[in-house]
């Protein structure tokens, strides 16, 4: 037991035993390029697309639920994924500069305005056009679709870059 | 748009359909291409090959294939769905549903501030553990061209390992860095080695300055000197302390280091040290390259605008994780044009390349005078440790007084440099055998016939037609773990790497050709891979070989 724990230990404290066998690139962070190669935004498309099928195939929602759902569904996710969850799934040779900061903020190294930030800003607002459409402007979806689409938005702003508000999520 | 392998081939996208091979302007860096078919799309590669005027006395045959689409949107699902299920796997960890495996703090202590970050160990214990067996396994031979590899067994997914006692004999050994084949444990060099020892002993524990200097430290130098063909050699104990120790000594503040995208660690770390301003160039990109020293010179330092001490250009001889060539004569043209320096790291091409494997300035046929620094290392080709710089006396004399390495490092160690004088003298010939020379061209001739094999059968495989290190693109995480313990089954080792070492969706299995192997184990080794290949589908190539003219 005592040598499990130890080893366990040893796993832990000693983590560079990984892939990074026989090569120790110049890429520190790899989270910055990972938006950024190839085939991922038609990815990112594709499983928009799954779970759009996903929820439309469930027999008792009618359109505009499925495409609200497909929505709110959508946003929750990218903001978990790209405003909530912090730092990296490995472990970085820069000592933890990114570890307080959301994968949003690490894509290419914090410059604004690069290609794939755009990608990610603009995929949101399409589905909110669409949703809106299907939704026939009903005032009930039109305020759920809304509040859901500004809570993805508003963290991408490059003034929010790093912002916590009241501390949420700071640590 | 997005990023793709084809941007890092060659000097820009464009197609030229024209064949006279007229000589630049300026004499350096206009290149033309020859290209087979006559029509070419910028995102099918096409085999080229590349005959500039005067700079490329031989043909330079470098492809990276692109990924097929559909292979990247199923490694991106692959990668998808193993983090959906570590993420609820760490659900099931925390609400004690499932035992922990992993380490953990104790009762008393969660309330403390936490000394690790749960997070930066998700992909270890998520996607890691479950493959770790293709990775450290135990040997108990000479990892020379065959090995035996001790078997070992795991009852709770790769946590922990038992031993059964079997040993896996006479494994073909496609991992190690053992290029001409002198990692033996029986022959002149060890024979030369075990005297030395007898009567060195196992080393002095003291640098070079104090106590530390013996008599057959110098031979190595001069020998080193000579091989490389340089005026002055200095030997060091690592390699890596080559390369991070004696930058800093070269270069400081107020200087350039225009360095590759692909550089190693040893590089990087050595120019950050130094505390000069560094900019990164695109792998083996020219262009890349040129504009960097343009934006340079005529810019000079970032706020002032002062000219630059020094710029100094880092680049290596082969890049291991991708197989490529440096283009050194167009780096040269470079810096003769632009009179920067360069520091040439020939970790992995010193004793490969090159008809009597003096690296890769002969493999290009260039003097050995343009090269400011050359360094390279020991461990590779020479069955050795260690590493050294050769250049001009001048700066011998100087990095003997302010190199780190050099100052405060232990010296080598006597039987190390033995083995290392035994076979550099081996591939130079001076032993009266010619089994040097047998050597090179046995890894020339291994380095061809593989790398064509692999690819009539429909492999993607990166690099330079000339390069004995063979990356083959396995691309999704589930085939990393499949292809290293499938090749085990048939007793081949190979290394396979995956995320984050390199790109998110170019993971691969990386071959080290070596003289060792012979014709017979690689054409097992390649009828093993091509079943492997079909058992796993990796065979994503989309080209049919063209024969090369020559």
């Amino acid at each position: 037991y005592i040598c499990i724990f130890f080893k366990c230990t040893l796993n832990y404290l000693f983590p560079q035993v990984k892939m990074n066998v026989g090569v120790a690139h110049s890429e520190v962070n790899p989270n910055t390029r990972v938006m950024n190669s190839r085939g991922i935004w038609l990815t990112y498309a594709l499983g928009v697309g799954m779970l759009h099928i996903v929820l439309l195939s469930i027999p008792f929602f009618s359109v505009p639920v499925v495409w609200t759902l497909t929505n709110v569904i959508h946003n929750l996710g990218m903001y978990v994924f790209l405003h909530a969850v912090k730092g990296t799934p490995f472990e970085t040779p820069d000592q933890g500069k990114a570890r307080l900061l959301t994968h949003w903020e690490q894509l290419d190294y914090g410059v604004q305005f690069t290609s794939s930030r755009k990608f990610f800003t603009i995929s949101p607002i399409i589905l909110y056009f669409l949703a809106s459409f299907y939704t026939k402007y009903d005032p009930a979806h039109f305020i759920i679709n809304t509040a859901s689409l500004l809570s993805v938005l508003i963290p991408k702003l490059p003034q929010l870059h790093g912002v916590r508000i009241f501390g949420i999520n700071k640590y | 748009m997005t990023e793709s392998s084809v941007k890092k081939l060659s000097n820009g996208d464009r197609c030229y359909s024209t064949n006279g091979v007229k000589p630049g302007k300026n004499g350096c860096v206009k290149n033309h291409y020859l290209y087979k078919k006559q029509h070419c799309y910028p995102e099918e590669k096409i085999y080229h090959v590349e005959h500039n005027g005067g700079l490329y006395k031989r043909p330079f045959n470098e492809v990276f294939e692109e990924t097929p689409m559909l292979v990247a949107v199923l490694t991106y699902m692959g990668y998808g769905i193993l983090t959906i299920f570590g993420y609820l796997r760490d659900f099931l960890r925390k609400w004690k549903i499932e035992k922990c495996q992993n380490a953990t703090e104790r009762e008393e202590q969660k309330d403390f501030v936490p000394l690790y970050q749960d997070f930066e160990n998700f992909y270890t214990r998520n996607l890691y553990m479950r493959i770790r067996d293709s990775w450290n396994r135990p040997i108990c031979s000479v990892p020379g061209a065959k090995f035996d590899v001790m078997d070992r067994v795991s009852y709770d997914y790769n946590w922990t390992f038992k031993y059964t006692g079997k040993v896996v004999k006479d494994v073909i050994n496609m991992g190690s860095y053992n290029y001409l084949g002198f990692a033996e444990n029986h022959g002149l060099c060890v024979d030369a080695a075990a005297d030395v020892t007898m009567k060195y002993g196992v080393g002095v524990s003291s640098t070079r300055r104090e106590m530390g200097n013996l008599g057959k430290h110098e031979e190595l130098e001069k020998l080193v000197a000579r091989f490389l063909g340089v005026e002055a050699a200095m030997a060091f104990g690592m390699g890596f302390a080559t390369n991070s120790m004696n930058i800093p000594a070269l270069v400081g503040k107020g200087c350039l280091i225009l360095s590759d995208e692909l550089n190693h660690a040893s590089l990087v770390l050595g120019a950050r040290l130094s505390g000069a301003t560094i900019r990164v160039f695109k792998h083996n990109n020219m262009q890349s390259l040129e504009k960097l020293l343009k934006d340079a010179i005529v810019h000079g330092q970032p706020r002032t605008h002062r000219p630059w001490k020094k710029i100094l250009i880092l680049v290596e001889g082969i890049y291991s994780m991708e197989g490529s060539i440096i283009r050194l004569p167009e780096v040269i043209a470079l810096k003769k044009k632009y009179k920067a320096f360069l520091y040439l790291d020939e970790a992995h091409s010193i004793g490969a390349l090159g008809p009597s494997g003096k690296g890769v300035v002969e493999y290009f046929g260039l003097d050995p005078k343009d090269v400011d620094i050359m360094m390279g290392t020991f461990t590779k080709s020479f069955g050795a440790a260690g590493g050294y710089i050769g250049g001009k006396k001048e700066l011998i004399d100087y990095l003997f007084t302010h190199s780190h390495s050099a100052v405060y490092a232990t010296s080598m160690s006597p039987p190390v440099v033995e083995q290392i004088i035994t076979s550099m003298k081996c591939i130079m010939g001076e032993d009266g055998t010619t089994l040097g020379q047998d050597r090179i061209k046995q890894l020339a001739e291994n380095t061809r016939y593989f790398r064509r094999k692999l690819q009539e059968m429909g492999f993607i495989i990166y690099g330079n037609s000339d390069s004995p290190v063979v990356p083959l693109m396995l691309y999704m995480p589930a085939k990393i773990g499949a292809f290293g313990r499938e090749m085990l089954k048939r007793n081949i080792g190979v290394v396979v790497v995956g995320f984050p070492a390199t790109p998110i969706i170019e993971s691969r299995a990386r071959f080290c050709l070596s003289a060792a192997h012979t014709k017979e184990m690689l054409d097992t080794a390649l009828r093993m891979i091509s079943e492997v290949g079909d058992l796993l589908q990796l065979k994503y190539s989309r080209h049919s070989l063209v024969p090369l003219l020559d």
